[in-house]
């Protein structure tokens, strides 16, 4: 078998009968296998760059290559009858439908009349507890000790509503701590963000919130309101 | 040997064996489709998923995939062998393909044992969760395709019933694909 191969070189042995060798001996699957290994190792040393566009079309435009060789070549999918192609194809494009279909809801988290508070503050929490801050965009800000030493006197350093000035204030600061302050509704993460960057009173909430808009900025704003959303203990 | 009518009939161009193998492969499209789009799309909405992803081990993934992609080989040299007829060599690629099933399993419960060593169970997050419920129906057909290649394989050696040989094998070719698409999900984009 391998002789034969050799013997026609590079002619692919299309002469005589090298047609059912050429498309269906084992040196052409052994072929198709090496192809894939070789594409394999493209796709693990192409995301190594780190580069977003190079990482999808190596990992995902050669996974699609490689499922079209295996169909193609150890399948034999295209010498089946048609129908069987187009029932497959039938079932792919229904996929596709339902993706299409679902994943306005899924992947937006808010919509006109609409938002997906779970999703919003499950993301904004687990951001925080990866360091992430505002997406990363708040760079070195150090949420925590900024809430430490700017809120902490009211709200105290742990956010229990304990701070040195807290006894003096009526209404008391809030007391992010009690599962009971997180259990209104209304305690969204865009409404904890318009109190620190507004104020209290901007929200409806007590007069004695200052606004901390004009201190830091979006990303930073964005860390602190996370990282309060973090002391809420039913989000641990 | 005499066989009943209902499998060597033709009427739909192939045998009604193969005929199944197809659809059953067409079930299979909306089984492994419906569970990678959701994951797609959460993945997509979830940024936080991609420090999740960031702890499974590429280097396990890579092997597995190669595992996969040789015993696809082995599985197409057995067709090959069965039609010309040599159902003891067709045999003898399936136990190899088998082989490729089982050093896959073990990789899988070994990466596992390490992954939920560190805590990455299937209750961590949704990332996880998706990552084990996938893999692990992936893993399902691996044992189940291991499982019919040893029966097929069983009655080539005796050089009966060789068409079973293909039809298994396009099984395996699937779950091949399968995991073509399930490695860049899992263990690429990160």
């Amino acid at each position: 078998m391998s002789d034969h191969a050799h013997s026609h070189g590079g002619s692919e042995g299309h002469e005589g009968h090298g047609e059912e060798h050429a498309h269906h001996g084992p040196e052409h699957y052994v072929r198709i296998w090496v192809i894939l290994l070789v594409l394999l190792a493209i796709s693990v040393l192409g995301p190594m760059l780190e580069i977003q566009v190079i990482t999808l079309v190596t990992a995902f435009g050669i996974a699609v290559v490689k499922a079209f060789l295996v169909c193609k070549y150890f399948m034999h999918l295209d010498v089946q009858p048609k129908y069987v192609l187009y029932f497959l194809t039938v079932a792919l494009a229904f996929m596709l439908l339902f993706f299409f279909a679902v994943a306005p809801d899924v992947m937006n988290h808010e919509g006109q009349n609409w938002t997906n508070v779970a999703a919003q503050e499950h993301i904004a929490r687990a951001l925080a507890e990866q360091g992430h801050g505002a997406a990363g965009e708040a760079g070195d800000f150090d949420a925590a000790g900024v809430f430490a030493t700017t809120c902490g006197p009211c709200h105290g350093a742990g956010g229990a509503g304990d701070g040195a000035a807290a006894a003096a204030l009526n209404p008391r600061p809030a007391n992010f701590t009690d599962p009971a302050f997180w259990a209104d509704s209304s305690r969204t993460h865009e409404h904890i963000l318009t109190v620190i960057r507004d104020g209290g009173p901007a929200a409806g909430r007590s007069p004695l919130m200052a606004a901390f808009g004009a201190q830091f900025d979006e990303a930073q704003l964005e860390a602190l309101a996370r990282f309060v959303e973090s002391l809420n203990p039913n989000a641990q | 040997m005499m066989k009943p009518v209902a499998t060597t009939r033709s009427a739909a161009g192939i045998s009604t064996g193969m005929l199944a193998v197809w659809w059953l492969l067409a079930s299979e499209i909306v089984i492994f489709g419906g569970l990678l789009a959701s994951y797609i799309m959460h993945r997509l909405a979830h940024p936080e998923w991609a420090e999740y992803a960031s702890h499974t081990n590429t280097w396990i993934g890579t092997l597995n995939t190669f595992v996969l992609l040789s015993s696809s080989l082995s599985a197409v040299l057995a067709h090959h062998a069965a039609e010309k007829g040599d159902g003891k060599k067709a045999a003898k690629y399936l136990l190899v393909t088998i082989g490729g099933a089982l050093t896959f399993l073990v990789v899988k419960s070994i990466e596992w044992s390490i992954e939920i060593h560190h805590g990455y169970t299937i209750t961590a997050n949704g990332f996880w969760a998706f990552y084990y419920v996938a893999a692990g129906i992936h893993a399902s057909h691996v044992i189940v395709g291991a499982i019919v290649m040893g029966w097929v394989a069983w009655y080539a050696n005796q050089n009966r019933e060789l068409q079973r040989v293909e039809m298994v094998g396009v099984y395996w070719h699937f779950v091949d694909i399968v995991w073509i698409f399930l490695f860049p999900l899992l263990y690429i984009a990160k």
